[in-house]
């Protein structure tokens, strides 16, 4: 389940990409707009500039010059000179309002610095030996005067502003991850239960929340899987219980066929091509025993259906095992088997089902004495190389051609392909041996032996 | 045949198809022995039992009346006996059922005569003793009641471990034994590495059993697999 983290990280991300985006906006409009506010200071300035460019005349009147006095006209607004020592205007513009006082206390002049004289805002400029005020119309300003700020408060602001900055950003992931969290919820069962589908579990989701429709299709596709596989499963245990049932029944009539006609083959009192005709009967009858064996136990291993039961064992044991059941059934001594392992390998561990291991090997040694009829030797070696335990079977009898070894090692057996299977009739022997190489995760490789016949190596990991 | 002395062994067939009966019945006359009863049921079996104990038993799995299994645990509440299986049921379970439950073999059909005489015989001298245990080989006898060896009028006496490793190959007489076979008889369970004893052992049997001891032909090597101990009928 990698996606869910993905998707998570992803959301988060844009979450705190788009705070930064939105405080940077904000910042940027503030300082636009503050820009454009700037200006608004010129009313200090342009009383500044008044009281500056008054002038004292001789006789003690003053004069501004032309090109203020018309601009302060043109803007209505009026304008006065206090004198420093007494308080008195010395010097008036013509608009003055007649509301306007013309001699000022101290008091007098903190109120208008601070604020209104009859309602017009008040702008004052230091000049030689007085002060100028000058009027603005009523409504043009707002004034606000309290340009005292605690000094923690100007020394703190880059953390306060940071800690603006954080707020601000936690606020909208918040948002975000609240926004997300219920489609996240609602996505992670429907990415589980696809993920589910090809495995063919059973898994059905909750047809709520914000893509129930979603989850409806999801269970529908899942329940078609589920009734398709479970129908396959049962054709396949059926075919498999079938091939049992078969083998099954087959074996006790063939018992009969077998036994007698092995007490006719020993019976010294009856003719020899009689006896021989009983001999090709036990014979032709123990091919049959070995085909339903065979195919029963192919069809289980295919079909999953045969139980595994792996333990610790040691190869050479087994290998041995089965190497001297075959001898001490061979009464006529027409398959002697030769022992190859090395001697100073006593022990080789492989964890494996001890009698699918052995039935694998009897079906290799049935092999070699199946096709040579005439008899043969038979080589069993036990190695161990590159972390594989290999047990090699091979004989000195007609072996097989190029052609055939390609296909024994690479086409499909009839039993387990669906295409057409004229040529690929060989026996099912082969193929046990190659699944029962599988489920230990194993190989069985087919090829020629050293001493002119047939060989196959089981490769086994250890 | 060797082992005279288990022909009178009483043997309890129960197998549902009488036709089988009738076959088991001819080949193990045939191999001389002459004390068998049959039975079709699991009721005829308990008839049966009731009237003679067997000394061994074979069972088919699938009888009308009930199942071999079942009919193996009462026959083993009443009295022990060796009892085999013999039966078409050849799954990997039924197989290890069986032996879980103290068979002590399982045959699956359909047979060789020769393997289901070997295989009884097998349990039947594992079960019962040769009551006149001297087992004549080529230069020699073995005495198992004395653990002794009689080699040209003298007696030898054999130790415990070659003692164990005889007693599996005359059980298996005719018949090759692996080695791994006699390690565990002589050394018990993962009887891994005693190779080389055992090889030393065997030299020492050969030493007390054979007139040429370099040339066996009573005891015989299977190179890389095993022994064979060859009685003087083989």
């Amino acid at each position: 389940m990698k996606s869910i983290p993905k998707l998570i990280r992803r959301f988060v991300s844009i979450g705190i990409l788009s705070a930064v985006l939105i405080l940077a906006l904000n910042i940027v409009l503030l300082v636009i707009y503050t820009l454009r506010q700037m200006p608004n200071s010129y009313p200090w300035q342009t009383a500044a500039e008044v009281a500056e460019s008054l002038r004292q005349t001789k006789e003690g009147s003053c004069v501004l010059p032309e090109d203020i006095a018309c601009e302060l006209e043109e803007s209505d607004v009026w304008a006065v000179y206090i004198d420093d020592r007494t308080g008195q205007v010395i010097w008036r513009t013509r608009n003055l309002p007649e509301s306007v006082p013309m001699s000022y206390k101290a008091s007098d002049i903190a109120r208008l610095t601070q604020g209104y004289i009859d309602g017009y805002p008040t702008f004052t400029g230091e000049g030689e030996n007085g002060l100028a005020v000058l009027g603005y119309p009523r409504d043009s300003f707002w004034k606000h005067m309290w340009p005292s700020w605690d000094y923690s408060l100007i020394a703190d602001l880059p953390k306060v502003i940071l800690s603006v900055i954080v707020a601000n950003i936690a606020l909208i992931f918040v948002i975000y991850a609240a926004a997300n969290f219920r489609l996240l919820k609602s996505v992670k069962p429907i990415v589980n239960a696809i993920q589910a589908l090809p495995s063919g579990e059973s898994y059905r989701i909750r047809e709520k929340g914000l893509l129930s429709e979603l989850a409806v299709s999801i269970n529908k596709a899942a329940d078609i899987l589920q009734s398709q596989n479970n129908r396959l499963r049962r054709k396949e245990t059926a075919r498999a219980n079938w091939i049992a049932g078969v083998s099954h029944d087959i074996r006790t009539p063939l018992s009969m066929v077998m036994g007698y006609a092995a007490q006719l083959k020993e019976n010294t009192g009856l003719p020899s091509d009689a006896r021989d005709k009983a001999a090709v009967i036990v014979k032709q009858s123990g091919r049959i025993k070995d085909l339903v064996n065979d195919l029963n136990l192919a069809s289980k291993l295919e079909y999953n259906m045969q139980p595994i039961r792996l333990e610790e064992e040691n190869m050479i044991v087994l290998v041995r095992q089965t190497a001297v059941d075959f001898m001490n059934m061979d009464y006529e001594g027409k398959y002697p088997i030769e022992w190859e392992t090395d001697e100073a390998l006593t022990v080789c561990p492989v964890n494996v089902d001890r009698d699918l291991i052995r039935r694998a090997l009897s079906n290799l040694i049935q092999n070699s004495i199946n096709h040579n009829e005439q008899g043969c030797r038979i080589y069993i070696r036990v190695a161990q190389e590159g972390g594989e335990c290999r047990v090699s079977v091979s004989d000195d009898g007609v072996g097989a051609d190029e052609g055939q070894i390609e296909n024994l090692n690479n086409a499909s057996h009839y039993m387990v392909c669906d295409a057409s299977t004229d040529g690929q009739r060989h026996g099912l022997g082969l193929l046990i041996v190659k699944q029962i190489a599988a489920v230990h995760g194993g190989t069985a490789v087919v090829g020629h032996s050293a001493k002119g016949g047939f060989q196959v190596e089981l490769r086994l990991p250890t | 045949m060797e082992f005279e002395y288990l022909k009178n062994k009483r043997i309890l067939l129960v197998d549902d198809e009488r036709e089988i009966l009738k076959m088991l019945t001819s080949i193990l006359e045939e191999e001389g022995f002459c004390n068998i009863a049959t039975a079709g049921t699991v009721k005829e079996a308990l008839e049966e039992v009731k009237r003679s104990t067997p000394e061994i038993a074979v069972l088919d799995v699938m009888l009308p009346d009930g199942d071999g299994f079942s009919l193996m645990e009462r026959l083993k509440q009443e009295e022990e006996y060796p009892i085999l299986f013999l039966t078409a049921r050849g799954e990997d379970e039924d197989r290890l059922k069986g032996f879980g439950l103290g068979a002590d073999d399982y045959i699956v059909k359909p047979f060789l005569p020769k393997e289901l005489v070997f295989r009884m015989t097998a349990i039947l001298r594992r079960s019962y003793k040769d009551e006149n245990p001297l087992v004549k080989l080529c230069g020699s006898e073995i005495d198992f009641d004395c653990a002794e060896v009689i080699k040209e009028g003298k007696r030898i006496a054999l130790t415990a471990k070659e003692y164990e490793i005889l007693t599996v190959l005359y059980r298996n007489a005719g018949r090759i034994v692996t080695i791994d076979a006699l390690c565990e008889a002589a050394w018990g369970e993962n009887p891994f590495g005693y190779e080389n004893s055992l090889m030393a052992h065997i030299r020492r049997i050969r030493e007390k059993i054979e007139i040429n001891p370099s040339r066996p032909v009573s005891l015989i090597t299977v190179k890389g697999l095993g022994y064979k101990l060859m009685t003087r009928r083989q």
